[in-house]
């Protein structure tokens, strides 16, 4: 191993709350939302008033998906306007043929072995961002309109029906919102694997602390092994 | 018919000559302002609506279609039922319940479109075909599709009864053969009113009916056009089963304990809750019953194309997806497999990779 030879403070602490936040809400509403769709205890015997069988498994999905909102409004804020360099959107350009460039192209390169010697980011690699982009920004997005306006059927006329109630026609109805949103929940376990594994493997290649940055903040340049 | 003869009559003129008292016309007034969520105070509205207003003239279609919605029709339960409600919406058209045939009834559908130009309601019943021309449902010697069009040019309004009409039905389900196509799809130019089931409940389409006619205006829709009154809640959510929904309490097959018990249908696939209509408010056949109280799952039969979403009895539709049958967890079990796969993968090429470096390293050193 290399020897350290400067720390640079990347995650700060509004991100790392974020990141968290959003791993322990992610896992919660896909292992509540699973069960509610195939509820497979049974409850004991007695009368359904003794129970929440059901109900506290939505009552969590509910829950867990406030906090979710709450998390990536605030992850939006601070994006926009934290004037955080690592955590703004500034550098994310996919509208402009100029951002699928060279560091595009060379950081799929290394990702497809046709590189030999690996880009290194301080913050996030261009397909990174990328795939957070997709799965993190657009598949919260859509998990989250797609759920509001499910979450606001049991009130037609109120906030969420009227807000995010349009999601309903626009997918053909009610239980095929429903079906979309299920099928759609699968993209955070897929993601999950692909993170973890970019993230140890970059610790791995790199050396650069990835995983425990995400931790304390910090990620280290190494310096090359002496030859 | 006779009711051509009455065109001028108002409700109560019919109420009336039918023998029906004053005390069970106000009733049924009653009955239907709270069918159409009217607070007790529109009561003397509809009253003096009934009373006073001609009656709407009504033309009664019938294309691709199963006459579900005519049987539904038939037994509304308010006082003295069928042919008073005949008279009621001055049905001065219908082909399937009319005694006249062939030319003297089509004359006669003609004759009213001309008389009540602009104002009378047409009601459809099924759907047309759009598929070559239209020839797989031919009625009077033309096809359905060019009749629809002909006679929705002059009518007030539409109404598009059951789910044929409102969305399709089994005859639009994939693969389509005819062509089907909903009232909607065909008619552009003109209000329709969608009252969709299969069949829709007999007060929901009287009432419908009552509402325009008492208010001369078509009731509020919802986003699919679905009157608010009767679609504006989920089966779930009224459904007298759903406490046993919220304690977990389901039953899991149709000969079990729990079937006897009367537990949630949820997970024999109860559509109730992406539902929308009035099933566990107004029930069926003068409120005896609806399909969840005799131990049915909802089918979810007046939501937009639900034959395509089954099966019936499951939660999670099934879906192709690579050449068979699957649905999302299938899918989505199979993509995680897939991400993993190629986690593993790229670690392999990877591990070989850097061995390879790293000994070509080695052998550089020494």
């Amino acid at each position: 191993m290399g020897r350290i030879i400067e720390e640079i403070y990347v995650w700060r602490l509004p991100v790392r709350l974020y990141h968290w936040i959003n791993a322990l809400c992610t896992v919660a509403l896909f292992v509540t939302g699973m069960y509610i769709a195939a509820p497979i205890l049974n409850p004991p015997l007695g009368e359904a008033v003794w129970y929440k069988g059901l109900a506290w498994w939505r009552y969590v999905h509910f829950a867990a998906a406030f906090i979710f909102i709450a998390n990536f409004l605030f992850r939006m804020y601070w994006a926009l306007l934290g004037g955080d360099k690592y955590a703004r959107f500034g550098g994310f350009r996919p509208w402009s043929p100029s951002w699928w460039g060279t560091p595009f192209k060379e950081q799929v390169a290394a990702y497809l072995f046709i590189r030999s010697d690996e880009p290194n980011y301080v913050g996030h690699n261009p397909v990174a961002a990328l795939a957070h982009f997709v799965f993190i920004f657009c598949g919260s997005a859509f998990m989250i309109f797609s759920g509001l306006a499910m979450y606001g059927e049991n009130n037609p006329g109120g906030f969420n029906a009227t807000w995010f109630g349009w999601m309903i026609p626009l997918f053909g109805g009610s239980y095929t919102l429903h079906f979309v949103h299920h099928l759609a929940a699968w993209i955070f376990p897929i993601y999950v694997i692909m993170h973890l594994y970019a993230v140890f493997r970059h610790d791995v290649v790199d050396r650069t602390s990835v995983t425990s940055s995400i931790i304390t903040g910090y990620k280290h340049k190494v310096e090359e092994e002496p030859a | 018919m006779e009711v051509v003869m009455q065109s001028n009559q108002t409700f109560a003129d019919v109420f009336k000559a039918r023998g029906v008292s004053r005390r069970d016309f106000l009733k049924f007034c009653s009955l239907t302002s709270v069918y159409l969520g009217l607070s007790p105070s529109m009561v003397p509205n509809i009253v003096q609506a009934m009373e006073n207003k001609p009656r709407t003239p009504v033309i009664w279609l019938h294309g691709l279609e199963c006459t579900c919605c005519s049987e539904s029709f038939i037994r509304s339960s308010h006082p003295t039922i069928e042919d008073l409600l005949f008279n009621m919406i001055s049905l001065d058209y219908d082909d399937v319940l009319s005694a006249a045939a062939g030319h003297q009834l089509e004359d006669q559908r003609k004759k009213i479109m001309k008389e009540y130009k602009g104002k009378y309601i047409l009601a459809v019943e099924g759907n047309a075909s759009t598929k070559d021309d239209g020839v797989y449902c031919m009625v009077g010697g033309d096809s359905f599709l060019n009749t629809l069009k002909e006679t929705a040019a002059d009518a007030a309004a539409i109404v598009a009864w059951g789910a044929c009409a409102s969305f399709g039905c089994v005859q639009n389900a994939d693969p389509n053969p005819t062509g089907a196509a909903p009232v909607s799809d065909i008619i552009k130019d003109k209000p329709i009113v969608k009252v969709p089931g299969c069949p829709p409940i007999s007060e929901v389409m009287t009432g419908v009916i009552t509402h325009f006619h008492t208010f001369g205006t078509l009731p509020e829709l919802d986003r699919f056009g679905r009157p608010k009154a009767f679609y504006n809640t989920r089966i779930h959510d009224k459904c007298y089963r759903r406490a046993f929904f919220d304690a977990g309490m389901f039953v899991r097959s149709f000969d079990d304990e729990a079937t006897r018990k009367g537990w949630c249908l949820y997970k024999m696939g109860c559509k109730g809750p992406t539902t929308y209509n009035s099933c566990s408010k107004i029930q069926w056949n003068g409120g005896t019953s609806f399909p969840i109280g005799s131990g049915h799952p909802c089918i979810g039969c007046s939501e937009p194309n639900f034959w395509d979403r089954g099966p019936f009895y499951k939660r999670l539709a099934e879906v192709p997806f690579l050449g068979s049958d699957s649905n999302a967890d299938k899918i989505g079990v199979i993509a995680v497999g897939a991400a993993a796969a190629g986690a593993a993968a790229h670690a392999a090429v990877t591990a070989v990779k850097k061995a390879k470096t790293d000994k070509h390293e080695n052998n550089d050193k020494a």
